[in-house]
């Protein structure tokens, strides 16, 4: 259930002469959820909603404001954005209309970037042309994928294909 | 008997285990505790090692009841804007971003920023068991030299390559005060991992020039170390209640040894002359350059470390195994590097070093095996063919 906090790396080549210790540890919480190595909570995929992720867009609207948040699934609420908060409220017309949807998906995504949280899981069905759709469109074009990719499973040495490794994966 | 073996584990959990019936094991799910309430068992800690001192400045108190007849009022004047409300029917009603931030760093902000700084466990690594909020925004931007510029925000990430030249660092400050601003790597030091490396100390700063102030240590670059996946660096900002002289020795070469630092110590020692007032972080990860500078900067090795996953289980060896490929299951009770070396030879066999490769077939399973091959051998010879299982490893 719970993800190791730190994380431990051996050397792959023990050089001679080398001054670098054997072990290294990176203390980095989120370090192995970017790097796809760390354990989701799986286990309850008979419950609806599921919550197998790191990182999940969670949409409350109220009668009066809507709230877009990130939720980790042990330190809870990370990130969050209102339209009933100053930065919205002040230039909106209205605090719930498709409008506020629409700027709320933009501050939203904008906040998820600067935290370095682009990626996050994100089971909301919307209705078809309708506000909540256009609030997901908006985080979309903001930059922020809705899907979280699967945790890496090393390959047994018998098995048939080695899936690449995701940190070893360099943008140029 | 795995579920019965992980129950004694936990020794405040019912010890003794009892059969009900054949179906049913442990207490009946109306009686028995759910997995949620067994985990926060298992991770409850004391009072005493969670409780929290807030190191910073107090939040400032807002008159509650003006700032609510401002927002009224607003709210009234937005009701009444025809020009507006024709925007927002028609779709077109967009706001202004840059205000949208700067009224966010005004109200909401800092705590914001406090949420996702213990999110990133900031203040824990920093302070142990201090925190603060950061009411005081901490622009910093790398100049990436094409003319744009990078922002450093709360754990955005930052290649190396892109942070080669010390960081343009702004803030609002009023002309007589004194600050001091460190940049340190919490999660890269070789030796302890307790301990952190200062790339960049300045102190004395009068109001926000960081050019006159005091160096203490020059800007280093941030090198991650190839495998250990995201690092964090952290730019905090220190208010000084005047004056002040730090004992450290002022360090100019790129000596790991002289920037080895921790935040909590050197704190706890000042603590009654700074205190904490702004904070921004980012998060960055192995590239090229970073070899270059292990090698011409720091005169060592590069160190490459890989995640260390759990060895897989094999089941103990029997004598008679039953309805299992001999050879593949021979080859799980073989030394892994014996295999491997087998398939490199015969890899390098086949190899030529001066005609050029053959090329790849191009179907692998049209060529026939002669006739007096045996089956398992056949199959064996298929899966190097396509590249299937150990051969990858090679």
């Amino acid at each position: 259930m719970l993800a190791s906090k730190e994380m431990l790396c051996f050397p792959k080549f023990v050089r001679l002469n080398s001054t670098a210790p054997a072990v290294f540890i990176n203390r980095n919480p989120r370090n192995l959820e970017r790097m796809r190595i760390a354990r989701k909570p799986d286990g309850y995929h008979l419950d609806k909603p599921g919550r197998k992720f790191w990182h999940k867009l969670i949409l409350t609207p109220t009668n009066r404001t809507v709230k877009a948040e990130v939720v980790h699934y042990i330190n809870g609420p990370v990130i969050e954005a209102k339209t009933s908060e100053k930065a919205l409220r002040n230039q909106l017309y209205s605090m719930t209309d498709t409008c506020a949807y629409i700027n709320l998906g933009k501050v939203f995504a904008q906040r998820c970037l600067e935290c370095g949280i682009t990626e996050m899981h994100c089971d909301i069905e919307p209705g078809k042309g309708g506000k909540v759709e256009k609030f997901l469109e908006q985080v979309v074009k903001g930059g922020i994928q809705l899907k979280e990719v699967d945790v890496y499973k090393k390959p047994l040495p018998w098995d048939q294909h080695r899936p690449e490794k995701p940190w070893e994966v360099i943008e140029e | 008997m795995n579920s019965i073996r992980f129950l004694c584990r936990l020794n405040n959990i019912q010890l003794q285990q009892i059969r009900l019936g054949h179906r049913i094991r442990g207490k009946a799910p109306i009686y028995c505790r759910t997995i949620k309430e067994r985990i926060d068992e298992l991770n409850y800690k004391d009072e005493l090692y969670t409780a929290r001192i807030d190191i910073g400045f107090p939040t400032e108190k807002k008159n509650a009841l003006s700032a609510r007849e401002d927002r009224i009022a607003k709210a009234q004047k937005a009701k009444s804007d025809k020009n507006l409300e024709k925007l927002a029917r028609n779709l077109q009603l967009e706001i202004n971003m840059e205000q949208s931030r700067k009224d966010w760093l005004q109200s909401l902000g800092p705590l914001h920023k406090k949420q996702i700084a213990d999110h990133y466990a900031i203040y824990e690594h920093l302070y142990g068991e201090g925190f603060f909020i950061p009411h005081l925004d901490l622009e910093v931007f790398y100049d990436l030299g094409d003319g744009n510029c990078l922002p450093v925000y709360y754990g955005n990430v930052v290649k190396p390559a892109e942070a080669l030249q010390s960081p343009i660092v702004s803030y609002e400050s009023d002309g007589n005060s004194l600050w001091t601003l460190v940049l340190t790597n919490l999660d890269g030091h070789l030796k302890d991992n307790e301990k952190e490396y200062v790339h960049w100390m300045v102190s004395n700063i009068p109001s926000n020039c960081i050019e006159k102030g005091d160096v203490i240590f020059d800007y280093l670059r941030p090198f991650p170390v190839k495998g250990t996946g995201y690092h964090r660096y952290v730019f905090v900002l220190y208010k000084q209640d005047g004056q002040l002289k730090y004992d450290l020795p002022k360090v100019t070469s790129t000596s790991l040894e002289d920037r080895t630092f921790q935040t909590r110590e050197w704190y706890k020692k000042y603590q009654d002359n700074i205190t904490p007032i702004g904070l921004a972080f980012f998060q960055s990860d192995w590239d090229k350059t970073v070899r270059d500078f292990f090698h011409t900067t720091l005169n060592m090795k590069e160190p490459v470390y890989e995640y260390d996953f759990p060895e897989p289980y094999i089941r103990p060896q029997e004598w008679f195994p039953r309805r299992k490929p001999f050879n593949v299951y021979m080859d799980k009770y073989r030394d892994p590097k014996q295999i491997n070396k087998e398939y490199l030879l015969r890899k390098l066999k086949n190899e030529h070093p001066f005609r050029s490769p053959e090329p790849p077939l191009k179907f692998p399973n049209a060529h026939p095996f002669p006739k007096t091959m045996p089956s398992w051998l056949k199959v064996q010879e298929q899966k190097i063919r396509l590249k299937w299982g150990r051969i990858n490893d090679v």
